[in-house]
């Protein structure tokens, strides 16, 4: 109990950072180079924060029409990008995250400018996010396991596959921006309604840069990953206490290290293991039936073949 | 007015030093490196601590800069991208692990800089190096400006040409429009990247330490807020032109000198920001780019 | 009951321009129920462009294109599938990270209502067909690329076409296996599946196809029963070099 107490600030920022982690991962993993979910999470967080002060409203109300906005201008921005691929649409959309920071840090007294908001007293509890975070991995689970994560593999790895197998890319993909927008604005509006303020450098490329290293650590495949990565990351710097200033340092080298050497995070390297073992079972089957396939000992091509080999390019 | 231009095109002259590196390697090799900012601050750092010592003539500042800015450039290459690239499975995940690579490398510097100047502004004032400020009618020059602008046009100049005429632009350019071919053709892509990280990184030392004279001192988060800048040049430019990245640098600097004269100083940023935005709703290739550049 | 008078697919003065290049210039053709057409032509010609008008993945420049009497040609290319037009590529398209079975499910996935029948039973046939026993498991990228062609038609297979489009799928396979490939496309022909067929193995599409269609420079240079159309010599002289006779 005492243990719960004394972190439960590191338990409420591990929840938002799984959200916010989540609705970057989403898009990602449909291929969408999109890192707009930092922008979703300012309006949640900022739209929140406004409509409880300002206009009085409570924490529920104001986080429903703070999440509807964010999930409406993520489709507007779905639509406007959708010509968009890779690096291009990762730098409009930071370019996107970057404005909202600009309009909040001009926004006068109702953002509160470079300050921003305080005092946003809701009545929203940890174990509400917990059981919202609960519910979206359990929602997410659905897209990790058959027909639905087939879909997702093919529109992230061959969009012209997955055409042809009847998958609409540009649906998936702008679904992807929805429901980044939903989880993001989600986070953000947690964020602020269990810390009571919300400001300029919180919303900032910082955040682009915890959501982007969070995943590579964790894993870009499963929610697993953002669970895992979020609990690092939020978690590290108690650990890293020792050694006082330099854990920016660390934070850099850590994140370095899994960019080189785990590509696909934790979870990657537990697929990776799982699929090693698997290969090496099946290394006899494939032995067996190629030389079933091989047939009567034609293993290589005949001439002709090997001259329409050549042709084909 | 006049003097309105005249801070323009020294801004962008700084802009462009630093863009022009970045551009290079990304619109050839292909390597967004994000921790360019990081090296130009570094770079800076590093001539700061040596002039801290000794009192360096401009030239000398200078010259420490590039090399640094360069050592630490290549050392990023071979620490990390190359790395990174050799163990990619494919292009798509190595743009983002090179990507996030370069953030967290970039902290490093960014860290132990702060470290050391308690996160305070630092400058060069301890060269011998003075600035001067002349006024001609109510235009005021200082030499440090006529020295940015010299340097911007002469290496703007002097980059675009070798790209165009020289066999290693060549090259360049060559594994900017197919990789595979250009290997075939005995192209050392992997020498010829690590050169051409190391102008980058130079060219990106020369800003950081011209800027600060310029600007009188510079903080270890300086370098962050050019990067997105950078961007903002190059995508409106167009990648893999050189003519982009001056075009792009000097637009830049005017439209944020305009908006800084004309609002306050807290739109200065949007402006950058908004620039990259609506440059790749409507035209993703830039002003010079290449139209096969973004693909659906 | 199919009306086996009435084209399964007919491209009606079909075109395809890029810029300056007319990849496919006019062609009309109509693909008979139950029979396997061939294209053949030398690269370049434009058979794979094409195959991509047919499927929408390309859009037309110009023509028309029919599925049973239908208009199809301003569909989006998602909803050719549900017509019932599955097809293969000239370059092995599978998931790398994803096992045999996993991507020939994934031609199973878009079936729905009557087509869907047992999923379990659609699979096991298609991999029994393709000769793919033993592999469920395996991912293909540990494979051989005749293999994984296989898992390429097997997937095909698996979406319960009535009109199948294959690009080049024995390309990267021994005369043996081949062979195998014609002898399932034939098997599959008689069980009443219609089939477009692009391959540059001259006795393959002799022995397989029951009409021949000849391309060069985006256009039709010939059409009729296979031996009529490889002994054609304006066919011959696109194949300027190339020994038909050299397979018997």
């Amino acid at each position: 109990m005492n243990f719960f107490t004394t972190n439960i600030i590191l338990v409420e920022n591990t929840l938002v950072v799984i959200l916010l982690a989540l609705s970057i991962q989403i898009p990602l993993r449909l291929g969408v180079f999109s890192f707009a979910a930092i922008g979703y999470y300012a309006i949640g967080a900022y739209g929140s924060a406004i409509l409880m002060l300002e206009f009085g409203w409570g924490s529920w109300e104001a986080m429903i029409v703070a999440t509807l906005a964010a999930t409406a201008i993520a489709f507007l921005l779905g639509l406007v990008l959708a010509r968009l691929t890779g690096l291009y649409l990762g730098m409009a959309t930071i370019a996107f995250d970057l404005i909202l920071v600009v309009l909040v840090l001009n926004g006068g007294s109702l953002t509160g400018g470079p300050v921003g908001v305080f005092g946003v007293l809701g009545s929203i509890h940890l174990w509400h996010l917990a059981l919202a975070v609960v519910i979206v991995l359990g929602l997410l689970t659905f897209t990790e396991r058959g027909k639905l994560a087939r879909r997702f593999d093919a529109v992230r790895e061959d969009p012209q596959l997955a055409s042809s197998m009847g998958i609409n890319v540009f649906s998936y993909r702008r679904l992807s921006f929805v429901i980044s927008g939903v989880l993001g604005a989600l986070a953000g509006s947690f964020a602020v309604n269990l810390r009571s303020t919300v400001a300029p450098e919180s919303i900032g490329f910082g955040l682009v840069v915890l959501g982007l290293t969070v995943i590579i650590v964790g894993g870009q495949g499963s929610w697993v990953g953002a669970v895992i990565g979020a609990s690092i990351f939020v978690w590290l710097p108690k650990f890293l206490e020792f050694v006082g200033d330099w854990e920016e340092v660390i934070y850099g080298i850590i994140v370095v290290l899994a960019a080189i050497f785990i590509p696909g995070g934790i979870v990657g390297l537990f697929v990776e293991a799982k699929h090693r073992r698997q290969s090496k079972r099946n290394k006899e089957v494939i032995e067996l039936a190629a030389t079933r396939l091989a047939g009567s000992g034609e293993g290589a091509s005949d001439a002709n073949s090997q001259v329409e080999g050549a042709l084909s390019d | 007015m006049v003097q309105d231009l005249l801070n323009s095109l020294t801004l962008g002259s700084i802009y462009l030093l630093f863009a022009l590196g970045m551009a290079l390697v990304w619109g050839t090799i292909g390597i967004l490196n994000f921790a360019h900012g990081s090296i130009f601050m570094f770079a800076t750092f590093v001539a700061y601590l040596v002039t801290e010592r000794v009192a360096l003539p401009l030239p000398a500042v200078l010259i420490v800069a590039s090399l640094t800015g360069a050592v630490l450039s290549v050392a990023v290459q071979v620490l990390a991208f190359q790395p990174i690239m050799r163990r990619a499975k494919n292009q798509h995940s190595a743009e983002l692990q090179i990507l996030i690579g370069g953030i967290g490398i970039a902290a490093v510097p960014i860290a132990l800089a702060q470290r050391a100047t308690l996160s305070n502004p630092f400058g060069l004032g301890q060269s011998t190096f003075q600035v001067q400020i002349y006024e001609i009618g109510d235009v005021r020059v200082s030499n440090i400006m006529i020295i940015i602008l010299l340097a911007g046009l002469i290496l703007g100049g002097g980059v675009a040409w070798w790209v165009k005429a020289s066999r290693q632009g060549l090259a360049l350019r060559a594994i900017g429009v197919n990789d595979e071919v250009a290997s075939i053709m005995g192209i050392n892509k992997q020498r010829l990247a690590l050169s051409t990280m190391a102008l980058g990184g130079a060219l990106a030392g020369l800003a950081g330490a011209l800027l600060t004279y310029y600007l009188s001192a510079i903080t270890p988060e300086s370098g962050d807020a050019l990067l997105i800048k950078a961007f903002a040049a190059i995508v409106l430019g167009g990648l893999g032109s050189i003519a982009g990245v001056i075009a792009g640098s000097l637009i830049l600097a005017l439209s944020e000198t305009m908006v800084l004269t004309y609002t306050s100083g807290t739109w200065v940023n949007a402006v950058s920001f908004g620039l990259i935005f609506l440059i790749l709703v409507i035209r993703p290739q830039g002003i010079f780019g290449r139209k096969e550049v973004v693909r659906t | 009951m199919t009306d086996n008078s009435q084209p399964v697919l007919e491209a009606v003065d079909v075109a395809v321009h890029y810029g300056g290049i007319k990849a496919v210039d006019g062609i009309s053709f109509s693909l008979m129920p139950g029979r396997i057409t061939g294209i053949l032509g030398p690269n370049g010609s434009g058979k794979t462009t094409l195959l991509g008008a047919l499927t929408r993945m390309v859009s037309l420049t110009n023509g028309r294109l029919l599925f049973l009497g239908k208009d199809y040609s301003n569909i989006l290319a998602p909803k050719v599938l549900s017509l019932g037009i599955s097809r293969t590529f000239q370059t092995v398209r599978v998931l790398s990270d994803r096992t045999v079975l996993d991507n020939i499910l994934l031609g199973t996935d878009a079936l729905s209502g009557s087509r869907a029948g047992n999923i379990r039973e659609i699979v096991r046939q298609a991999i029994e067909r393709t000769g793919l026993e033993g592999f469920e498991h395996v991912r293909p990228g540990e494979l051989s690329y005749g293999i994984q062609r296989r898992v390429e038609i097997a997937r095909a297979i698996a979406s319960q076409p009535s009109l199948l489009l294959l690009d080049e799928p024995t390309a990267g396979m021994n005369q043996h296996e081949r062979q195998e490939i014609g002898g399932l496309l034939r098997q599959l022909r008689d069980e009443g599946l219609t089939q477009l067929l692009i391959e540059h193995d001259v006795q393959m599409m002799l022995d397989t196809c029951d009409t021949l269609l000849a391309m060069n420079f985006g256009s039709l240079i010939a059409e009729g029963s296979p031996e009529s159309v490889v002994q054609n010599s304006a066919v011959q002289e696109a194949y300027l070099g190339k020994r038909t006779g050299q397979d018997a």
